[in-house]
């Protein structure tokens, strides 16, 4: 009457088989010794965390393969506070980080993995304050920008800055990022003096969207990592670190010379000391090539002339 | 008496034309109503095709991203995509009918059968996010899968699971109950029926459903974020396996919130050429449930 049932039960068995059987095949075996089961072994590396460390370690792990094509390094962004929570639960092998490990953080890491967190600092990172490219502002310092963007700070306005805006713009955009990154943390600990942020700001999910909302903005002010600049829509302004001292462009070589208020380091943890193809990553990401990479991409190198070729 | 009757019937009264006029009037707001929901559907994919003319060519689609994901092609996470929908529907197709068959040929109504209808309905309507959160205390951390493709699919199989029983169980209903009690009524049980008379009666509608979430498995960015997809991972161009199950990978709608949102200097066309092909996936595969539909719906006896 119809042909159905047949094809079901002719297509239906081989089908469930191979399934099972891609599934089992699909899975790859944990790399505990080596068992030459196959010719090729690969490793995979989990590393997570900074959305500021994301772009560089992207590159990091493009370029590696092309040296180490058996080594698989997979990135992924969502905050420093994402990848150390990841790395306390003992899921991923490296979490980058823009701002340090809380001392309980390591404290529950080791609880709950048994491995001590060590640290390796692969670059800096100088936090630059954008405006619009048409404001009149060159340089703030460190305590204004404590009055703009902290609780109970003055400043609300633009005109309170001594700068003239359109009419109906004079109030002060603050642009700032969500509370699980590292640069917000970072700002908070070493801009706001650990004062929390005053109500009302735009928090933005990614370093890239403060300078983009910035750059469409002719009123706003926001922060984030020096390799975010859009020359020809946002301006950085120099931040002078007390009032009276002179302000300081920021720059690589400013944030080496450690002349530059607003720098940190950008961190990468690992659960005990690393081993295997996680140590000779991290000792790559430390040669002049790795280094190189971190320049190219807006940050500071760890050593100064590493990334001279 | 009756010739005077209709011709007092149908004579045109300045009542009747006021009324001929507002049924046209109402008809062509109805109408232009209706047309309004092509222009943006038309107006969003121009724009995308136009922005993205610049890469869309066979070397995007199988060259893997470059210099930072600034260039290059979207390879990785076109093939993660595929990996995801696949997976993901090869668990929720075959647990969803057989659950639907169940809810819908031999469930009674009593209080235990209530009770999964309102479970499958509130699965429904549970937004993608909480999927999210719970795959990951699930899969990734009480099942120990690691942030995995197969963390990822289940994930998205939990997720598509309850549309999966809704359509099916409709398809079912839509099988007049006559063909069952004409099955019944010479003897054959209920599974012998089910499987000679509703199943082949209804493929056409099941298969539809199951298709159907194709495109929602492959749009969704929340779920497979937290549990199992990457930022970027490098494979080689073109690479049909590049993934194990329990590695992570990248995936379409992910990897263009990234080059949108958090890659600085992508070149304009990208984000725009790797939308294109994320919808086109999606129409593409609608396109081909709806030919399956028609094909089989032609074989129909009723």
């Amino acid at each position: 009457m119809n042909p159905f049932p047949a094809t079901y039960r002719r297509i239906f068995l081989p089908v469930a088989i191979a399934a099972v059987l891609v599934v089992l095949a699909g899975c790859k075996p944990k790399s505990s010794g080596t068992a030459g089961t196959s010719g090729h072994s690969r490793t995979t590396i989990q590393n997570k965390g900074s959305d500021t460390m994301v772009n560089v370690a992207q590159v990091w792990a493009e370029d590696y393969k092309q040296l180490h094509p058996n080594v698989d390094v997979e990135v992924s962004g969502g905050g420093s506070g994402v990848g150390i929570a990841a790395l306390i639960k003992g899921t991923i092998d490296m979490a980058n980080a823009s701002r340090d490990m809380k001392p309980e953080e390591k404290a529950q890491a080791k609880r709950n993995t048994g491995k001590e967190p060590r640290e390796f600092v692969v670059g800096y990172d100088a936090l630059a304050v954008y405006v619009h490219k048409d404001n009149p502002l060159t340089e703030v310092t460190h305590e204004q920008l404590a009055d703009i963007f902290a609780e109970g700070g003055k400043v609300t306005k633009w005109s309170e800055m001594g700068v003239k805006m359109p009419a109906g713009q004079d109030e002060i955009v603050r642009v700032s990022r969500q509370s699980s990154s590292g640069t917000y943390e970072f700002f908070r600990e070493h801009v706001l003096n650990k004062r929390d942020f005053k109500l009302g700001s735009r928090d933005m999910n990614g370093s890239k969207e403060v300078v983009e909302l910035v750059a469409s903005t002719t009123s706003a002010i926001g922060y984030s990592g020096l390799g975010y600049n859009e020359p020809g829509k946002v301006k950085m302004l120099k931040v002078s670190p007390k009032t009276g001292q002179p302000a300081i462009e920021p720059s690589v070589a400013t944030a080496l010379s450690k002349q530059y208020p607003i720098a940190r380091p950008l961190l990468v943890y690992t659960l005990g000391e690393p081993t295997g193809e996680i140590k000779n990553y991290i000792d790559w990401i430390l040669t002049d090539a790795g280094q190189q990479i971190v320049e190219r991409s807006g940050y500071v190198p760890v050593r100064t002339g590493t990334a001279k070729p | 008496m009756n010739s005077a009757a209709g011709h007092v019937l149908f004579v045109e009264t300045p009542a009747v034309r006021r009324k001929l006029r507002q049924e046209a009037l109402a008809k062509w707001v109805f109408c232009a109503m209706a047309a309004a929901m092509v222009v943006p559907l038309l107006l969003i994919v121009g724009y995308l095709v136009v922005r993205a003319a610049p890469s869309l060519n066979l070397e995007f689609l199988l060259e893997v991203p470059k210099r930072g994901m600034t260039e290059g092609g979207i390879w990785p996470a076109l093939i993660g995509t595929i990996y995801l929908v696949f997976i993901s529907l090869a668990v929720s197709a075959p647990i969803g009918i057989l659950a639907a068959i169940y809810l819908n040929e031999y469930a009674r109504d009593n209080w235990f059968n209530r009770v999964i209808n309102l479970a499958v309905i509130n699965l429904a309507g549970v937004p993608s996010i909480v999927h999210a959160l719970f795959g990951l205390g699930a899969f990734v951390y009480a099942a120990k899968f690691g942030y995995s493709i197969i963390s990822a699919s289940l994930t998205l199989a939990i997720m598509t699971l309850p549309v999966i029983i809704a359509s099916t169980r409709e398809a079912l209903a839509s099988v007049p109950q006559s063909f069952r009690e004409a099955c019944w009524n010479v003897g054959a049980t209920r599974w012998q029926t089910i499987k000679s008379v509703v199943l082949p009666n209804s493929i056409s509608g099941i298969l539809t459903g199951v298709i159907l979430q194709v495109s929602r498995a492959a749009g969704e960015t929340a779920p497979v974020m937290f549990t199992g997809v990457v930022f970027f991972k490098s494979i080689e161009r073109g690479d049909l396996f590049p993934y194990y199950l329990n590695e992570q990978c990248m995936a379409l709608s992910m990897h263009l919130y990234t080059i949108s949102t958090q890659v600085p200097g992508v070149k304009e066309s990208i984000p725009y050429a790797t939308a294109v092909v994320l919808l086109a996936l999606v129409v593409m595969v609608n396109a081909a449930a709806i030919s399956l539909r028609v094909y089989l719906r032609s074989r129909q006896k009723w």
